[in-house]
């Protein structure tokens, strides 16, 4: 049966695009640690891929490689998929009822008036604009990192959203030895996409590949706030290592699992 | 002779500092302990934070900074929680909060003063069902 391995990109958004680098500014992680992967939490990560091997050793089975990328520092992936879109909604609800309060309110001086209009704006913040293909970031409003929503972009305020995967190309793909794509997802956390990749185990050796990210930057264009896309690349590492491993259930190394004396297979 | 009103600046709203812990929640409940399972980072490498990736991050503040802990599974089926966090409440005394519009949880609070030298402190996570939450083996620090 294949193996789901995951792979974590966390990518210090602010500082990347301050930099125009993904370099330092990237963390990567897997869950294959006990497995063999090195410089987790580090943007030097070498995953560790162990193959499926019959007896003859030909391939068993392929490994799924899964990426997931997050943003360091932005509201987490575990709040809903729509969190963004509600949190708008929640926000014109609420204008709409400060609005209704308000008219209905007997009439008070103007100044009064004047104030609470002044905060209802305020709360309903503005929307912005999305430029190139980043269309699902267009119209919402912007929220803070503890998700309230934000009037004034030019404080720098705002919390990014998470990174993009837009291709994963390089050595390992040239070499055919990962075969990754784009998939439609229902999965909550990775706002209905995902890349993932079958492995060739049958090539042991480490292969570099690259992963096409894309960050979003707030800025104004003619006068209007816009999610501006920025591209950049990062790289990493896969190990494919045929050597059998430990054998989880009796500890020890290579052998067949132990069977009761007297117990035929 | 008239005394001019103290002319009250408002402070411009800062961006939080973000920490952000990375747990491998499996490992941990595994192992019984944080050390190895836990990676902390900031948003503030530029401002001259250092460790990150540790356990050991020493986050650079200044008072008046405002802080926000938060924390992200290493899979994403396996739940993480900060139950609390253990600091000089002299310093910074975090609080908890949630997401509007969801149980999602962080921590925020504002440094009090700062200059002085390293504050340790410890993060407690809850770990998938396990009722006894985890504290960090090593601590991490404010540096001011």
């Amino acid at each position: 049966m294949p193996q789901q391995l995951a792979i974590i990109v966390l990518v210090d958004i602010g500082n990347a695009l301050e930099s125009r680098s993904l370099k330092d500014n990237t963390y990567l992680f897997d869950n294959m640690k006990l497995h063999g992967s090195e410089n987790q939490g580090t943007g030097d990560l070498v995953t560790a891929i162990n193959g499926a091997y019959w007896s003859d050793g030909s391939q068993a089975s392929e490994q799924v490689l899964n990426w997931l990328p997050y943003s360091l520092g932005s509201i987490p992936p575990t709040v809903p998929r729509s969190y963004q879109a509600a949190r708008t909604q929640q926000a014109d609800r609420q204008a709409l009822a400060d609005l209704t309060a308000l008219t209905g309110r007997p009439s008070s001086d103007g100044e009064d008036a004047e104030a609470a209009l002044s905060a209802i704006r305020k709360n309903v913040g503005t929307r912005v604009r999305a430029a190139g293909r980043s269309r699902a970031l267009a119209g919402q409003q912007v929220l803070d990192v503890t998700g309230k929503v934000v009037s004034d972009h030019g404080q720098g305020l705002h919390n990014y959203p998470a990174p993009v995967i837009t291709d994963v190309f390089g050595e390992a793909v040239d070499e055919k030895i990962i075969y990754p794509a784009a998939y439609g997802s229902p999965d909550l956390v990775t706002d209905g996409w995902y890349w993932s990749a079958t492995v060739d185990t049958s090539r042991p050796g480490t292969y570099t590949y690259k992963m096409r990210i894309q960050l979003h930057e707030l800025v104004q264009r003619a006068g209007d706030w816009t999610w501006e896309p920025v591209n950049l690349v990062c790289e990493s590492r896969l190990q494919v290592v045929s050597q059998p491993r430990r054998n989880a259930f009796t500890q020890a190394g290579l052998s067949y699992l132990p069977l009761a004396p007297g117990v035929s297979a | 002779m008239t005394t001019k009103p103290r002319q009250q600046k408002a402070a411009a709203p800062r961006r939080p500092i973000s920490i952000t812990a990375v747990v491998d929640c499996v490992g941990a409940l595994a192992a019984g302990n944080t050390r190895g399972h836990v990676y902390l980072y900031d948003t503030n490498k530029a401002g001259g934070s250092a460790g990150l990736g540790t356990e050991q991050l020493r986050t650079r503040v200044t008072a008046g900074d405002q802080l926000l802990w938060n924390v992200l599974a290493l899979e994403c089926e396996a739940f993480v929680a900060i139950d609390g966090i253990e600091i000089d409440k002299e310093v910074c005394e975090p609080v908890r909060k949630v997401y509007p519009g969801t149980d999602v949880s962080y921590w925020i609070g504002t440094v009090k003063k700062s200059g002085t030298t390293e504050v340790p402190y410890q993060i407690r996570f809850k770990l998938g069902t396990r009722d006894e939450p985890l504290t960090t083996a090593l601590s991490p620090a404010l540096v001011g």
